[in-house]
């Protein structure tokens, strides 16, 4: 009984993600879509999304985003490394949002 | 009278002759106070020395960019006046000839302030608790977080949780890993690491970014693993446009509860040191089919009982599932997040207590458990009055099933309504209310303050 009802506590927050998704869209989906149909790439891109938006898409998925000048270069080396390995990101991703971070100082 | 005009004469040449041969014994011997004449000329040439060192470097490091500006308008014009046969972009020859240039200065900044990397992080809280049926109480944390880049690819990370507790302080290793770049795609890591299906201890855990004052009851309550000691290896990789993420692990695994009646049947993950000589098996795989959103899939798999006892082949599996949504929102001028994870824990049929001499047996039981939390978030970070932008208003509903063998904790389901305001991106002050429902017990609704800063 208390499983089946786990079950069904599961299911519901995940149609409701699903349903909600498309009520919520804001531009931020179609600046995506902009960029990865871009024919010209920037050096500090992975997937067609640029350092910035791989910062901000990979940071805010668990907290709120620090500025790049919050930390010096090598601090900043430090800090993805390690949000490297606990976000298991790529090391193209890694080096992307260090270059950004880096140069948006 | 010739006499007498001899006298100043005279009195002259002594005083002269004094002073002379004053002078010359300053001039080799060093007095306790003062620097020698021979000593300041010594130095001087030190220092114009050093001057002129520094001079050079100065030059050098001016001439260098102009020299690789240069250098790339060079390479630029030759390519572009003899074309470029093998259709390599110019920009692309631009960067490596930026990159030769620029080596050189930039190893020689990195001899001078080493190579090794350390940063000191962390984050601090206070907290205030007022719990029905208990005392109200203050608490506090400091938790730094040390981080050493020893080399581009290998890694150290530590964090220790110190804390008040009675008249003294409790200090604890939380976790220490080595962890080794293997390539883009595959980290592997030695030590005591953070289970990776946890994702609530191994991402929110820390009370900067936990946006509740307390934490989930069903992640820390013997129905996931929260911390191992062993090895893993993890990484992430993109599939066409989407991406995916792994982590598997071995390490020792819990510890089987079989000494009492209450927690009979349970999994103890705080033992981390192993009683067997089977070790645990776990991980996590994640799936990101679009950015912002996480869902994954995570287990552990292991032999909890104690070596050389009847528990010694029992298996324990834990499974569990997890959902992680982050989107801005234009409509609801604000960013959402959403973050669920529940688990369930399996152990084998076991009969505790077989003879009955701890006094509650023979006791058999398949133990089983679950456990879990759904939250969800908004703060306005679209609307232009800045007050409303920095606070954020939380609603979080916990559960955890009764101990499996109906002697222990009963079933417990709370719901949490929070509203924090965010001082800076890693400050914040949260106040909550939590209706707390045990069952078959008078309620534990709690009125939480907390203030938490990560640094």
């Amino acid at each position: 009984m208390t499983r089946n009802r786990s079950y069904v506590a599961v299911l519901i927050l995940l149609l409701c993600a699903s349903a909600g998704w498309d009520l919520l869209a804001g531009p931020k989906a179609d600046q995506t879509t902009t960029n990865q149909s871009a024919s010209t790439v920037s050096s500090d891109s992975y997937m067609g999304l640029s350092g910035e938006e791989l910062w901000s898409n990979n940071c805010l998925r668990c907290h709120n985003i620090r500025p790049p000048t919050m930390y010096g270069d090598a601090q900043w080396d430090v800090i993805v490394h390690h949000m490297r390995l606990r976000a298991n990101i790529t090391g193209q991703e890694q080096r992307a949002i260090v270059e950004f971070l880096k140069s948006a100082k | 009278m010739k006499i007498n005009r001899c006298y100043p004469i005279a009195i002259i040449q002594a005083a002269l002759l004094t002073i002379a041969s004053v002078v010359n014994g300053a001039e080799d011997t060093t007095t306790g106070e003062y620097v020698t004449r021979k000593e300041y000329d010594e130095l001087k040439a030190q220092l114009l020395a050093m001057k002129k060192e520094l001079d050079a470097i100065k030059k050098e490091k001016t001439v260098a960019p102009k020299r690789e500006s240069s250098e790339s308008r060079a390479v630029a014009s030759t390519a572009s006046t003899q074309g470029n046969p093998e259709g390599q972009n110019v920009s692309d020859l631009n960067k490596d000839v930026t990159s030769a240039v620029t080596k050189p200065v930039s190893e020689s900044a990195g001899s001078l302030l080493g190579t090794t990397k350390f940063l000191l992080t962390g984050w601090a809280e206070g907290m205030f608790e007022a719990r029905n049926g208990q005392v109200s109480t203050f608490s506090a944390s400091f938790n730094p977080i040390f981080l050493w880049e020893l080399t581009p690819k290998l890694f150290f990370d530590s964090r220790l949780e110190i804390e008040p507790s009675g008249g003294g302080t409790n200090v604890n290793l939380v976790n220490a890993q080595l962890s080794y770049l293997l390539n883009d795609y595959m980290v592997l890591g030695v030590g005591e690491f953070f289970s990776p299906s946890n994702v609530f201890v191994e991402r929110f855990e820390p009370q900067w970014i936990n946006k509740l004052p307390d934490r989930p009851i069903g992640v820390y309550h013997g129905v996931l693993p929260n911390i191992s000691v062993g090895a893993q290896v993890r990484g992430g990789f993109p599939i066409g446009p989407t991406r995916a993420n792994y982590a598997f692990y071995v390490s020792n695994g819990p510890v089987l509860n079989t000494f009492d009646a209450r927690t009979a049947g349970t999994l103890d993950f705080n033992s981390y040191t192993d009683n067997n000589d089977n070790k645990a098996v776990g991980g996590r795989v994640g799936f990101l089919p679009i950015p912002g959103v996480e869902v994954g899939y995570g287990f552990e798999t292991s032999k909890p009982g104690f070596q050389g006892t009847t528990f010694h082949d029992v298996q324990a599996l834990v499974q569990s599932v997890d959902l992680e949504v982050t989107r801005d929102s234009d409509l609801l001028k604000g960013r959402i997040n959403l973050f669920a994870q529940y688990a369930w824990s399996h152990v084998d049929h076991a009969v505790y207590d077989p003879d009955g001499s701890l006094g509650f047996g023979p006791l058999p039981l398949t133990a089983k458990r679950d456990g879990g939390y759904a939250e969800l978030a908004y703060r306005p970070t679209k609307i232009d009055i800045d007050f409303l932008r920095n606070l954020e208003l939380i609603y979080r509903w916990d559960h955890l099933s009764r101990d499996p063998s109906g002697l222990g904790d009963p079933e417990e389901t709370r719901s949490t309504l929070g509203l924090d305001f965010w001082l800076s991106p890693s400050t914040v002050v949260k106040a909550a209310y939590e209706w707390d429902q045990v069952n078959g017990q008078p309620n534990k609704n709690a009125v939480l303050l907390q203030a938490a800063m990560g640094f």
